[in-house]
C-alpha cells in the first residue's frame, strides 16, 4: 500500500461553538483524483481551508508528504507544494493573464529587491526562463492568444481555466480546487474532464476537488469521500458512493432513502 | 481630590462633544457600513450657516439651530449624491479620497466666505452664560446643555433605530444590501437618509459647541478625529458605544492633560486610535466592524 | 517606437528638467525642485497604494521624519549633511516597516484610519517634543556646501535631486516589472491567491511599507536641505492629501503616472498659492472629479487614447512574442 501523499488525521474545526469539522481522516495516495462531495454546508471549502492553512484546526493534523504543516502559513504551505483554486474567482485582474501565470511561479524564482531593482543578469535570465514557462503553460490549455489579456477581460469559463494554469505552473505536488466546474455547461464539462485527466496523467499532480457536478465527480474520480455536517460519512469508488444510503440520506432525505431501497 | 473631581468633571463635558460627534458617525456607518471623512466638515460649515444666521443677520436663536441642522441634512444628502452612490462598488480608496475631497471643498468654501486661517468667530451661548456652582467646581450651562444633548440624541436614535420601520430598514440596509434591495427596501433612499440624519447630527452638535469652542474653518477635522476615537473606542456600530467612548477620550485627555502634561491632550485621542484598532477592533460594544474592509 | 508614448514624454520631460536651471529664475527653480521631491513622495507612495493596494496615510508623517531625521542629525550632533541625509532616509525605512506590521492586520478603512491617527501622532510629536525638534517654530538647518564642485547651493541640491529622481524612477521601473511588482499586485487583487502561489503578505506589505518609507525620507531630506529649514507645517493632513490626490490624478498604479500626477499638481499648487482657501476648493474639486470621471488617472486616458503607454508588469521581448503567435494560431484551441 503506497503511502499518502496528503493526509489528514483527526481534524477538528470549531467556529463560535458550531463544530464544522469533526475528526476527520482523510488519505490521499500520490497521482490520485479524489472528490470531495457532501451537501451545502458538510464542511467542505472548510477542509480545503485547513489542508491550505488558512484556517488552523483546533485538533488534528495535516501532512504534507510526511511533513506536518499545521499552524504553518498559507505562503509557506503553498512553497512545499500544494496548489488551491477557490469557488469564486481569484484572478490577478490588474495583471495580463500572462503576468498571472508568471505569478504562478513566484515561489520557482528568487530574485530579490537588490537583483530586480539593479536589473541584474541573474533576474534577466530567470525572468525570461519564467516568462517561456507561462507561454507553454498557455499553450498546454491552448490559450496562447489570450497571453496580454488583462485579468478583467475574461469570461468566467475563461478566467478558472487560466486559475488552474496558474497553479499548475509551480509544479505543485497536490492541487485542490474549490467547485472548479460551477458554471460549466454540459459540452464542457467533457472537455473539463479530459482536462483534469491530463494534468493528472501528463503532469503527476494529485487532485482533490471539491464539486458538486455529480456527474463529473463520478467519471473522472478514482475515489470519493462523502462529508455531511462535518463528518466524513462515507469513502471509496465512486460507484460504492453512488449507492451508500447514507450518502442518499444526506443529500435527498430520509424519505427518499427509503423510497430508494425499496424494491 | 478636588483636582481629580475637576479633571472628570471637564472630562465628561469635552467628552459629550466628542460624543455628539461620534454619535453622527456612527449613525451613517451603521446604516452604509463606510466612514465619512466629511464629517468634520459638515459638522464645521453648519456652524457657520448658523453663526451667519443668527449672528450676523440677527435671526433667532432657534430659527437659526432648526435651519442649520436642515442645512445639514442637505449637505449630507449631497455628500451621498456625489460622494456615495456612485462609487458603491469601487474600491474603498476611491470612496475615502472623494469624501476627502469633498472635505476639503467645503473648508475652502468656508475660508473663503468666512474668515481666513487665523479668524475664530465667537457664538452666542443657548443658556445663560453665568457659570454655576456644582458643590465646589464651577461649570458653565452651556457644557450641561451639550451634555444633555447628547444623551438626548443618543436616546432618540436608539428608540429610532430599535423601534421605528425607518430604522430597522437602515440596520437591514447595512447588514446585507443585496438583501435588503429583495425585500423591498429602496436602499437608495435609505443611504441618503443615513447620510443627511448623520450631517444633521453633526449641525445640531455645532450649534451647541459653538459658544464654547469658537467656530474656525480647521476645526472641521479637528473635531472629526476626536469623535472618530470616540466611535472606534466605542465600537463603530454601537450608538450607546459612541457616548461611552466619547466621554471616556474627554476623561482620559483630562487626566492625562492634568497629571502628565497638557500637551498630552492632543495626543491622547490619536494614540487610543491606533491602540484599539490594533488591540480590539470592534471596540468596547461593537459587534462586526466595517463592512467594506 | 510611438512619438508621444511613454518613453519619449518622459524622456522629454527629463530633458527640460536638465536644461531648467538655465533658462528660470531663482525661485522658479525653487518650484521646479519642489516638483522633483514631490516626484519622488508620489513614486513611492503609489507603490505602496496604487500597486499593493494598501490605503495608508502615513506618507507625509515619513516625509517630515526623513527631514526631522536629516536636520536634526546635522543640528544636535553636528553631523555632515552626505551622512545625515542618507541617516534620514533610514530613518524614515525604518518606521515605513515599522509601521506595516500592526498595518498586516488591518486593511481597507481600518487601515486608513491607524496610519492617519499615526501621521497626527508624528505631527503631535513635531510640534511638542520641544527639545529635540524645537517645537512650533521650527529649526534652521546648515546650509550644504557642494564645495569642491564649482555650483551654488540651490544649483547643485536641483542636480542631486533630479539625479535622484532619475535613479529612484529607473529602480523603481525595473522592481514594479519584476516578480516583486507582480507579487505587490497579487496582495492587492487577492491576498488568498497570492498567498496560494507562495506569496508572503507579511513579507511583500513590509517590502511596499519600507519602500514607501525610503522614497518619502529621501524626499524629506532634500527638502529640509533645500529650505534650510524644517517646520511642522510641511507634514501635515493637507500634505497626504495632496500627495494622494497626486496619484489619483496620475494613475494608481503607475511610475509614470506618479511623475505626471507630482508634476501637474504642485503646479496647480503654486498657481493658486496666494489664496490658500481657493487651493483648498480647486484641490477637492479635482480629487472628486478625477475619482469619478477619471477613475485612471491621467495615465488611464494615455493608455486608452494613445499608443506607447503600456506599462505591462513583466519585461517586454517584442521579437520571442511574434514567434509563439504564430505557431499558436495553427494549434487546436479549448474555448471555455
Amino acid at each position: 500500500m503506497t503511502t499518502a501523499l496528503l493526509s489528514v488525521r483527526g481534524v477538528s474545526v470549531s467556529f463560535g461553538g458550531v463544530k464544522v469539522l469533526d475528526g476527520i481522516d482523510l488519505d490521499v495516495k500520490p497521482g490520485e483524483i479524489r472528490g470531495l462531495i457532501g451537501p451545502n454546508g458538510a464542511g467542505k471549502t472548510t477542509m480545503l481551508n485547513v489542508i491550505s492553512g488558512i484556517h488552523a484546526p483546533h485538533q488534528g493534523d495535516v501532512l504534507l508528504d510526511g511533513v506536518s504543516i499545521v499552524g504553518r502559513k498559507p505562503s509557506n504551505i503553498a512553497r512545499l507544494g500544494l496548489g488551491r483554486t477557490f469557488q469564486t474567482s481569484q484572478l490577478f485582474r490588474g495583471m495580463t493573464v500572462l503576468e498571472n501565470l508568471m505569478t504562478g511561479l513566484h515561489h520557482r524564482t528568487t530574485a530579490g529587491l537588490i537583483a530586480t531593482s539593479l536589473n541584474l543578469r541573474r533576474y534577466r535570465e530567470e525572468e525570461e526562463a519564467a516568462e517561456e514557462a507561462a507561454r507553454q503553460a498557455l499553450e498546454f490549455i491552448g490559450m496562447s492568444a489570450f497571453a496580454d489579456r488583462p485579468g478583467s477581460a475574461l469570461s468566467f469559463g475563461q478566467q478558472r481555466v487560466i486559475e488552474i494554469a496558474r497553479t499548475l505552473i509551480g509544479d505543485p505536488k497536490v492541487v485542490l480546487l474549490d467547485e472548479p466546474a460551477v458554471g460549466l455547461s454540459l459540452n464542457r464539462l467533457t472537455e473539463f474532464d479530459a482536462l483534469l485527466r491530463r494534468i493528472r496523467d501528463e503532469k503527476g499532480v494529485t487532485l482533490i476537488l471539491i464539486e458538486h457536478v455529480i456527474r463529473l465527480v463520478m467519471d473522472v474520480c478514482d475515489q470519493v469521500t462523502v462529508l455531511s455536517s462535518g463528518r466524513r460519512i462515507a469513502e471509496g469508488t465512486p460507484d460504492t458512493v453512488r449507492n451508500n444510503p447514507e450518502v442518499i440520506e444526506a443529500y435527498l432525505g430520509k424519505e427518499l432513502r427509503a423510497r430508494h431501497s425499496a424494491p | 481630590m478636588i483636582l481629580l473631581t475637576y479633571l472628570l468633571l471637564s472630562g465628561l463635558t469635552t467628552g459629550s462633544l466628542y460624543a455628539l460627534i461620534a454619535l453622527g458617525i456612527v449613525v451613517v456607518n451603521k446604516a452604509t457600513g463606510v466612514i465619512n471623512f466629511a464629517h468634520g466638515e459638515l459638522f464645521m460649515f453648519s456652524g457657520f450657516v448658523a453663526w451667519m444666521l443668527h449672528v450676523q443677520m440677527g435671526v433667532p436663536y432657534l430659527p437659526s439651530l432648526l435651519v442649520a441642522v436642515a442645512f445639514g441634512f442637505v449637505l449630507g444628502a449631497l455628500t451621498n449624491l456625489i460622494a456615495f452612490r456612485p462609487l458603491k462598488n469601487a474600491n474603498i480608496v476611491s470612496l475615502v479620497l472623494a469624501t476627502i475631497g469633498i472635505a476639503f471643498m467645503l473648508r475652502g468654501a468656508a475660508r473663503v466666505i468666512w474668515g481666513g486661517k487665523g479668524d475664530y468667530l465667537p457664538f452666542p451661548p443657548i443658556t445663560s452664560p453665568e457659570p454655576v456652582m456644582i458643590g465646589e467646581i464651577m461649570v458653565i450651562p452651556q457644557q450641561l446643555a451639550v451634555l444633555a444633548g447628547a444623551i438626548v440624541i443618543m436616546a432618540a436614535f436608539a428608540a429610532f433605530f430599535r423601534l421605528t420601520r425607518a430604522g430597522k430598514m437602515m440596520q437591514a440596509t447595512a447588514d446585507n444590501a443585496k438583501a435588503a434591495t429583495l425585500v423591498g427596501i429602496r436602499i437608495d433612499r435609505i443611504y441618503m437618509l443615513s447620510f443627511g440624519t448623520g450631517a444633521a447630527i453633526a449641525a445640531a452638535a455645532a450649534v451647541l459647541m459653538a459658544p464654547l469652542t469658537l467656530l474656525y474653518p480647521d476645526m472641521g477635522f479637528a473635531f472629526f478625529i476626536k469623535g472618530f476615537a470616540a466611535a472606534v473606542l466605542g465600537g463603530l456600530t454601537s450608538l450607546p458605544g459612541a457616548v461611552l467612548g466619547g466621554i471616556s477620550i474627554g476623561i482620559i485627555e483630562a487626566l492625562a492633560g492634568g497629571y502628565i502634561h497638557s500637551s498630552f491632550i492632543e495626543v491622547s485621542a490619536f494614540i487610543v486610535i491606533m491602540f484599539v484598532l490594533v488591540v480590539r477592533p470592534t471596540g468596547l460594544l461593537g459587534f462586526n466592524g466595517l463592512r467594506r474592509v | 517606437m510611438a512619438l508621444f508614448g511613454r518613453r519619449n514624454v518622459l524622456l522629454a520631460m527629463l530633458l527640460v528638467a536638465a536644461a531648467a536651471p538655465s533658462f528660470l529664475n531663482a525661485y522658479y527653480v525653487f518650484v521646479a525642485n519642489t516638483i522633483l521631491i514631490y516626484v519622488l513622495l508620489a513614486i513611492g507612495l503609489n507603490i505602496l497604494v496604487g500597486n499593493t493596494g494598501q490605503l495608508a496615510f502615513a506618507n507625509a508623517a515619513m516625509f517630515g521624519i526623513g527631514a526631522y531625521g536629516t536636520g536634526l542629525l546635522q543640528v544636535h550632533f553636528g553631523w555632515p549633511f552626505w551622512l545625515a541625509f542618507p541617516s534620514g532616509a533610514v530613518i524614515a525605512t525604518a518606521v515605513g516597516l515599522a509601521i506595516s506590521l500592526p498595518a498586516l492586520r488591518l486593511s481597507g478603512l481600518y487601515l486608513a484610519l491607524s496610519t492617519l491617527a499615526f501621521a497626527q501622532f508624528t505631527q503631535w510629536v513635531f510640534l511638542n517634543w520641544e527639545a529635540v525638534t524645537f517645537g512650533a517654530g521650527g529649526f534652521k538647518t546648515p546650509t550644504i556646501s557642494f564645495a569642491p564642485l564649482p555650483i551654488s547651493k540651490p544649483m547643485g541640491l536641483y542636480y542631486l535631486s533630479l539625479i535622484l529622481v532619475i535613479v529612484l524612477f529607473v529602480l523603481a521601473q525595473n522592481l514594479v516589472r519584476s516578480r516583486i511588482g507582480r507579487a505587490f499586485v497579487a496582495v492587492r487583487d487577492s491576498e488568498i491567491a497570492a498567498q496560494s502561489l507562495g506569496v508572503d503578505l507579511l513579507r511583500y506589505k513590509a517590502l511596499a511599507f519600507g519602500i514607501s518609507g525610503f522614497y518619502a525620507g529621501i524626499a524629506g531630506g532634500l527638502y529640509s536641505a533645500m529650505l534650510n529649514f524644517v517646520s511642522p507645517e510641511g507634514y501635515d493632513l493637507f500634505q497626504m492629501v495632496i500627495q494622494k490626490a497626486m496619484i489619483v490624478v496620475g494613475g494608481l498604479g503607475s511610475i509614470a503616472g506618479s511623475v505626471l500626477g507630482a508634476s501637474a499638481l504642485v503646479s496647480i499648487l503654486e498657481l493658486l498659492r496666494k489664496v490658500k482657501g481657493f487651493q483648498e476648493i480647486v484641490f477637492g474639486a479635482i480629487l472628486v472629479g478625477f475619482i469619478l470621471f477619471m477613475p485612471g488617472g491621467i495615465i488611464g486616458f494615455l493608455k486608452a487614447k494613445v499608443r506607447g503607454w503600456e506599462e505591462p508588469l513583466h519585461r517586454a521581448r517584442p521579437g520571442k512574442r511574434s514567434t509563439s503567435a504564430a505557431a499558436t494560431s495553427e494549434s487546436s484551441e479549448v474555448r471555455p
